[in-house]
């Protein structure tokens, strides 16, 4: 993928390597099978001049954080001082007691022998492309620390494998890797030391963001912070949720016959239902096939107008602590004021991440409300026959879309497939699945960042090996003349295979339709007229 | 010379067990962190490990009796340790230097325990031919798997660009290792020399040994000396990353020990640099009114 050259032999070689270079070679990704076999990519655009100008790239000419360039050799130098304060930090327990003994131990104990690198989606994406390596940056931070924290670190450089500068330009790269991967944590399963190389990624996106303030601007600006002032990332306040929940009122009964009024606020009930407000906006279909479901099954749920109380999103959890906790607090408060006596949380898989297990060494109990799953309460209400259903409705080719935060980091597996055997009769697997599965492309936050050239970078790099995956799985239908369903229950991974299927012009080419797993239940649903997915608003 | 051996073995194993002490307390004293499990975990019942299923499939997971599988978890444990099962899946072109190696430290070990049973009275008649047999293979077995993950890390591509000078010596010594140690073992009076040694350095005197023995004992005790201050530590470490981290799906329980860990922390001063932290402890800071977005008016 990256040309070796001689000179490229140092990690800090690899951490420079491209300012001399065009940029990824499109042509060595992963091939895909038909109708792909002929498919030519378009190269990954490069930054134009001003841009250039006006932003830090990573080693392999992408922008994803938009990080303004010093305007001064003071501002260089001080922002490595400030490095390394963090760097300090992040090893202390008052500063990082949140993941300090996850962090010195996957610090401390890599031995190097590369097992992770088969398994990223990235790496073996680009034909190995050394700076998509998961172990590579974590070991220009490990050598950082090696050099500049550890007592009598500046003896024996050459035989300490102390070769990486500490600059500005160092920390730039460093900083823009560490959004070149999705978190996904395949690495770390098949670590054969337990090693979590996302994990340290992980930290390394906090040190910047919660010492430097740098951070992606989609995460942070438009995304915590927003959600923190307005009551959710999307920007939509509790007036404008109002119009919403009446569109969707109607909408339900339009297309279902249903009459159905969505419960607001309601003190007591069983379920605070917790959806990623970007569903209201992107995929609307998606809240009503919720209500129409906890509806006709008679469950008591309840939505909330409370600020932060109707988007579940807690991007935190993919850069900063801080932020995160904040969030998460903010979620707690609101189910405790209500009284309800759980949070169900809609298809949104960091969001089951941030609210289920993370939270739970988080928020005392006395604050603390528990949360479950909507697959899980799917899963209970098909196989019980809480619901009607008529599986012919749904026949046609399905595949499903494991969310990696609900599958390797939580181990929920069985019940989106006990649902799916009961209403789509032609349901197959991608292989691998379950918590083998390849992340989407999406993870992390890549899926709302559309700035600059990191777009390309999300549908041709990242998104690669998913798309792969996605004409496998129909490899017995491949053309456009059998529709297909790509079933995946989480928002942001719909976001990101949304992306794919139209840069990869998926509906001409191959028949593709993508939408979440409730939406396939409805349109199932005995007690709704027929068609509920709308496969002309492809 | 006799007198420096019975210093430097003493000391090196002092310093051996004084830095792997104080590195597992260090691991093990580090605050309640925020859960990072990955799945699967070895102690789910056997039915959900098989895929890498979780409690959380469960409907009020939070109020059903949890059941954990020892079986799995010890299973997984030995099949990591002895038969090096993740390197074997997932890295093959590793496995077959690296399964020697591990074999060959384990019988060397072996070995060692076997000439202190030898030097504190018991069994010398059968157990010293034993022990020569184990210390051979042993020797043999460290030599060829360091010298292979040494051709690995030098032909190989990626491994090359990440082994560091100090690896390579590092790999070196073991090979050296476990050669003397082999020879020693398969010399006529190797093992009851390295009894008598043994003996010597516990009665506090000076080993008379020769200059194979000496070797061996030398290169032994550097590697006790330097190897709690690397990476190699994962023989202990590895129960941490696994059992603390990647397996640790405990929930916590109101009044738990756990629960007063994680708000001790939160008492903790933040001390984040970046605008949008603010001062104060964890509590004080995630409660604080929310940061306002650079360019837009309080």
């Amino acid at each position: 993928m990256i040309p070796e050259t001689p000179a490229f032999r140092s990690q800090d070689d690899v951490l420079r390597f491209l300012d001399d270079h065009q940029g990824l070679d499109v042509d060595a990704l992963l091939p895909l099978p038909y109708p792909y076999h002929d498919w030519r990519d378009a190269p990954i655009g490069s930054l134009t001049a001003d841009q250039q100008a006006r932003y830090e790239r990573g080693p392999d000419g992408v922008s994803a954080l938009r990080i303004p360039k010093p305007a001064s050799e003071d501002e260089r130098t001080e922002a490595v001082a400030r490095f390394l304060d963090g760097l300090r930090k992040l090893l202390t327990r008052e500063n990082n007691w949140t993941f300090l003994q996850p962090l010195m131990l996957s610090l401390e104990n890599c031995v190097q022998c590369h097992s992770c690198s088969d398994a990223c989606p990235i790496f073996t994406s680009t034909g190995e492309a050394e700076v998509y390596r998961p172990s590579f940056r974590p070991e220009v931070l490990r050598r950082i620390i090696d050099r500049h924290l550890k007592p009598a670190g500046g003896l024996f450089p050459r035989l300490r494998g102390q070769d990486v500068a500490l600059d500005w330009d160092t920390l730039a790269r460093l900083a823009e890797l560490a959004y070149r991967c999705t978190l996904c944590r395949r690495c770390a399963q098949v670590c054969p030391m337990g090693v979590d190389n996302a994990l340290l990624t992980r930290e390394i996106r906090k040190l910047f963001s919660q010492e430097l303030g740098i951070h992606m601007p989609e995460l942070h600006e438009s995304g915590t912070l927003k959600q923190l002032a307005t009551g959710s990332s999307t920007g939509l306040n509790p007036a404008g949720l109002q119009d919403i929940i009446e569109f969707a009122e109607e909408d339900i009964r339009e297309k279902t016959g249903l009459s159905i009024r969505i419960p607001f606020d309601v003190e007591g009930a069983e379920y605070l239902v917790m959806h990623n407000a970007g569903e209201f906006l992107s995929w609307p279909e998606n809240l009503q096939a919720f209500v129409i479901i906890l509806s006709v099954a008679g469950v008591s749920w309840t939505m909330s107008t409370e600020l932060l109380g109707y988007d579940s999103v807690n991007y935190g959890l993919f850069y900063d602590d801080v932020q995160y906790a904040r969030i998460a607090l903010k979620h707690h408060q609101v189910a405790r004021k209500l009284g309800v006596k759980k949070m169900l949380v809609g298809e949104c898989g960091h969001a089951h991440k941030a609210l289920m297990p993370i939270a739970d060494r988080l928020i005392p109990r006395d604050l603390y409300v528990p949360a479950e799953s909507a697959l899980v309460l799917l899963e209970d209400l098909v196989v019980n026959e809480r619901l009607m259903l008529d599986p012919s409705r749904n026949d046609f080719p399905v595949t499903l879309h494991d969310p990696c935060n609900v599958t390797r980091s939580m181990g929920i597996v069985q019940p989106q497939r006990e649902v799916l055997k009961r209403i789509a009769p032609r349901f197959r697997e991608m292989e691998p699945h379950g918590v083998h599965n390849f992340c989407c492309g999406g993870g992390s936050g890549f899926a709302v960042n559309s700035s600059l050239n990191f777009p390309d970078w999300r549908t041709r790099v990242s998104g690669r090996i998913k798309f792969r995956q996605i004409l496998e799985a129909f490899g017995d239908a491949p053309g456009p003349d059998v529709r297909k369903y790509v079933c995946a229950p989480c928002s942001n991974c719909k976001g990101q295979i949304r992306d794919l299927l139209r840069y990869y012009d998926a509906w001409d080419r191959s028949g593709l339709l993508y939408g979440g797993l409730v939406e396939l239940v409805v349109n199932a649903m005995v007690d709704v007229q027929e068609g509920f997915l709308e496969w002309e608003l492809h | 010379m006799a007198v420096l051996l019975l210093v430097w073995v003493w000391l090196a194993a002092a310093v051996f067990v004084v830095a792997c002490v104080a590195r597992a307390w260090r691991y093990a004293r580090a605050p309640v962190h925020l859960r990072w499990d990955l799945y699967p975990v070895a102690h789910e019942p056997a039915a959900r490990r098989a895929y890498g299923g979780s409690y959380l499939e469960e409907r009020e997971w939070w109020t059903r009796p949890r059941e954990r599988s020892l079986a799995g978890e010890v299973s997984t444990m030995l099949s990591e340790a002895l038969l090096l099962h993740g390197v074997w899946v997932n890295n093959r072109r590793l496995f077959w230097g690296s399964l020697p190696f591990h074999w060959g430290l384990y019988l060397l070990v072996a070995t060692s325990a076997g000439l202190l049973v030898v030097a504190l009275g018991g069994w010398v008649d059968w157990l010293l031919p034993v022990l020569a047999v184990s210390g051979g293979i042993g020797g043999a077995f460290v030599t060829a798997g360091a010298l292979w993950l040494l051709r690995a890390r030098s032909t190989d591509r990626g491994l090359r660009r990440y082994t560091t000078m100090a690896d390579r010596l590092n790999l070196l010594t073991f090979a050296a290792l476990g050669a003397t140690s082999a020879a020693v073992a398969l010399t006529a009076d190797g093992m009851p020399s390295a009894a008598a040694a043994v003996t010597a350095l516990l009665r506090f005197t000076a080993p008379v040994v020769g200059p194979l023995l000496a070797a061996q004992m030398l290169l032994a005790g550097l590697i006790l000396f330097y190897l709690p201050f690397t990476r190699m530590v994962h023989f202990f470490a590895k129960y941490f990353l696994y059992h603390d981290v990647r397996w640790d799906d405990r929930p916590m329980v109101a009044g738990s020990a756990m629960e007063r860990g994680v708000k001790e922390s939160l008492a903790y001063g933040v001390g984040w640099s970046a605008e949008h932290i603010g001062r104060g402890s964890w509590v004080d800071v995630a409660t604080a009114p929310p940061p306002t977005i650079p360019g837009k008016k309080p």
